[in-house]
């Protein structure tokens, strides 16, 4: 019953983000579904492991970087390049993780944001000669038609871009709902207890770590494709809190939180925007007064009125104490 | 037929500079429950943390069934065989308590929660509730059920019945006693009631030092334990 309620949920929400198509742009719905992809690796990071990180622009560069290389410099399809984006994130996470998940939630923000300072300069400036520097690398042209699903045409990259947020929300609810997700969540709890039991921190630390980023580095190949354009803009510090906000706002540790929180943010932004110069102040300003009133974010403050409401039962926890 | 499961040969442990423990020799067989007493801050659970591997002795052994444990890792030490419970009662509490069941099993790779159900039947109605959602009796079995998967060879046990109400700690000491025939035990506790009724050995502890040890049970009494308090 547990299940089908949640893939009943799962099936409404993609299939609603389906039907928003038609009312809303395109630019805007595609945007919404790479974001919360951009966003699901922040949330497992946050919600499941404890660990805040203000680097994901990083990961999202490296993730867009060597899609756009592969598209760039050697092939045309659009698939591969994707493919390969996400391995460049998989491997720089695996070169990385070590290092980084030794660390504390603090001190793990700084250095990830640190990080995001690095791989900005080092694709502006550095590595001018393969990156184009802020020109940035273009290749929109380069990108070959592909059967079936042709990702140069934008409403089928929607439709992809959709299966495939699906597809990844579908694994992160499979990983919280395994034993590994309830490993994640006690070493956030407390780290020395799972020891007691025979478990490695490290260990359940770095697969989390590896496997958010490279969700953030599949989000980068995404864009990549989408726009057929890569500039360091996309590592920048300045949008370093972006992912962090959009988990916050959805609401910390729930599935639908990335989903919500995409929609709530790139919906601000773009409404806005159009309204007022300076949006970000007044989404500042929301964003204050959101974590004041519902400080579970909205899909954390709207769920258990909805299930309520939807199911009339009450869950066993609500019960209390026999 | 019993035999030295667990030994601690001049077992020496500081924090910094502070010195803890002194020269610490104790052992415990197979089968056997043995218990340290002693007043708050002489060094009970530091020598549990000590034994466990969360805290790097400065000197001395730690020895489980013929390895040795000192230098080994907290996580490897529990793998093992010899799972520490710490006093605190922290569960996970944001898991069920079948999640937090589920994390021992894995861990252990034993699956088999009759023995657990066996111990404490009240954990069979609350498997769906959240860790964190019960009283203090039904984490401790919890605690202590998630511990026993796996048949660990010996478990550490801190204040097991701090804070519990009567009922909770007199179904403990039996549960205890049926545990010991597969998983020996060495407890800090201080009530000594519970200690003299369920104890083979006791260890006085006292400014990080063993002053006596109580070998049989006819020696362990709550007079002859309180002498060294």
């Amino acid at each position: 019953m547990n299940a089908l309620r949640w893939w009943w949920g799962i099936l409404l929400t993609f299939a609603l983000l389906g039907i928003a198509r038609v009312f809303l742009p395109l630019p805007f719905m595609n945007e919404v579904v790479i974001f919360s992809i951009y966003a699901m690796g922040c949330n497992f990071l946050i919600g499941r492991v404890g660990y805040i990180s203000f680097g994901q622009p990083a990961y999202l560069a490296f993730g867009a970087y060597a899609c756009a290389f592969y598209l760039f410099y050697f092939g045309t399809n659009p698939y591969v390049g994707i493919l390969v984006g996400v391995l460049g994130g998989l491997i720089v996470s695996l070169l990385i993780g070590p290092l980084f998940v030794r660390l504390r939630s603090d001190y793990f923000a700084m250095v990830n944001l640190a990080l995001a300072v690095i791989v900005f300069y080092l694709t502006q400036k550095v590595l001018v000669g393969i990156t184009h520097g802020d020109n940035g690398l273009w290749f929109l042209t380069r990108i070959s038609s592909t059967p079936l699903l042709d990702l140069t045409i934008p409403s089928h990259f929607f439709i992809f871009s959709l299966l495939l947020a699906a597809l990844v929300w579908a694994f992160y609810k499979y990983l919280d709902d395994s034993i590994y997700g309830a490993c994640c969540l006690a070493t956030k709890i407390n780290e020395n207890k799972l020891q007691f039991l025979g478990y490695h921190n490290f260990s359940i630390r770095l697969l989390a770590f590896v496997i958010a980023n490279s969700t953030t580095a599949l989000a980068g190949a995404m864009y990549a494709v989408y726009l057929g354009f890569v500039s360091p803009e996309m590592a920048s510090p300045s949008r370093a809190a972006d992912p962090v906000i959009v988990t916050i706002l959805g609401g910390v540790g729930t599935l639908f939180g990335p989903i919500v929180g995409a929609i709530a943010y790139t919906g601000m932004k773009d409404v806005i925007s159009k309204l007022i110069g300076n949006w970000e102040l007044f989404i500042g300003f929301l964003l204050v007064f959101i974590m004041l009133v519902a400080d579970k974010g909205i899909w954390g403050s709207l769920a258990p009125v909805l299930e309520k409401w939807l199911f009339r039962r009450k869950s066993p926890d609500s019960r209390g104490h026999d | 037929m019993s035999r030295e499961i667990l030994s601690v040969k001049g077992l020496n442990a500081a924090y910094g500079e502070a010195k803890v423990l002194f020269d610490i020799d104790m052992s415990v067989n197979t089968g056997q429950i043995v218990a340290c007493v002693g007043r708050n801050g002489a060094g009970k659970t530091t020598l549990l943390k000590s034994i466990a591997g969360f805290l790097k002795p400065t000197s001395g052994s730690v020895t489980a069934d013929n390895t040795l444990l000192s230098g080994m890792k907290s996580y490897d030490v529990a793998k093992f065989g010899v799972k520490y419970i710490p006093q605190d009662k922290k569960v996970f509490f944001d898991l069920t308590v079948r999640e937090n069941l589920e994390l021992g099993s894995y861990a252990t790779k034993d699956y088999n929660w009759d023995q657990v159900i066996a111990y404490f039947p009240k954990l069979r109605l609350l498997m769906e509730r959240k860790a964190g959602h019960l009283s203090g009796g039904e984490r401790q079995m919890l605690m202590i059920g998630r511990a026993i998967l796996g048949r660990p060879k010996v478990l550490l046990i801190d204040e097991p019945t701090e804070g519990l109400a009567p009922g909770i700690v007199a179904q403990l000491k039996s549960t205890f006693r049926e545990i010991s025939l597969k998983t020996s035990l060495l407890i800090v506790e201080q009530n000594l009631p519970l200690v003299c009724a369920i104890a083979d050995k006791v260890y006085a502890v006292k400014d990080g030092r063993i002053v006596a040890e109580l070998g049989d049970k006819e020696s362990i009494s709550v007079a002859a334990c309180e002498r060294y308090l």
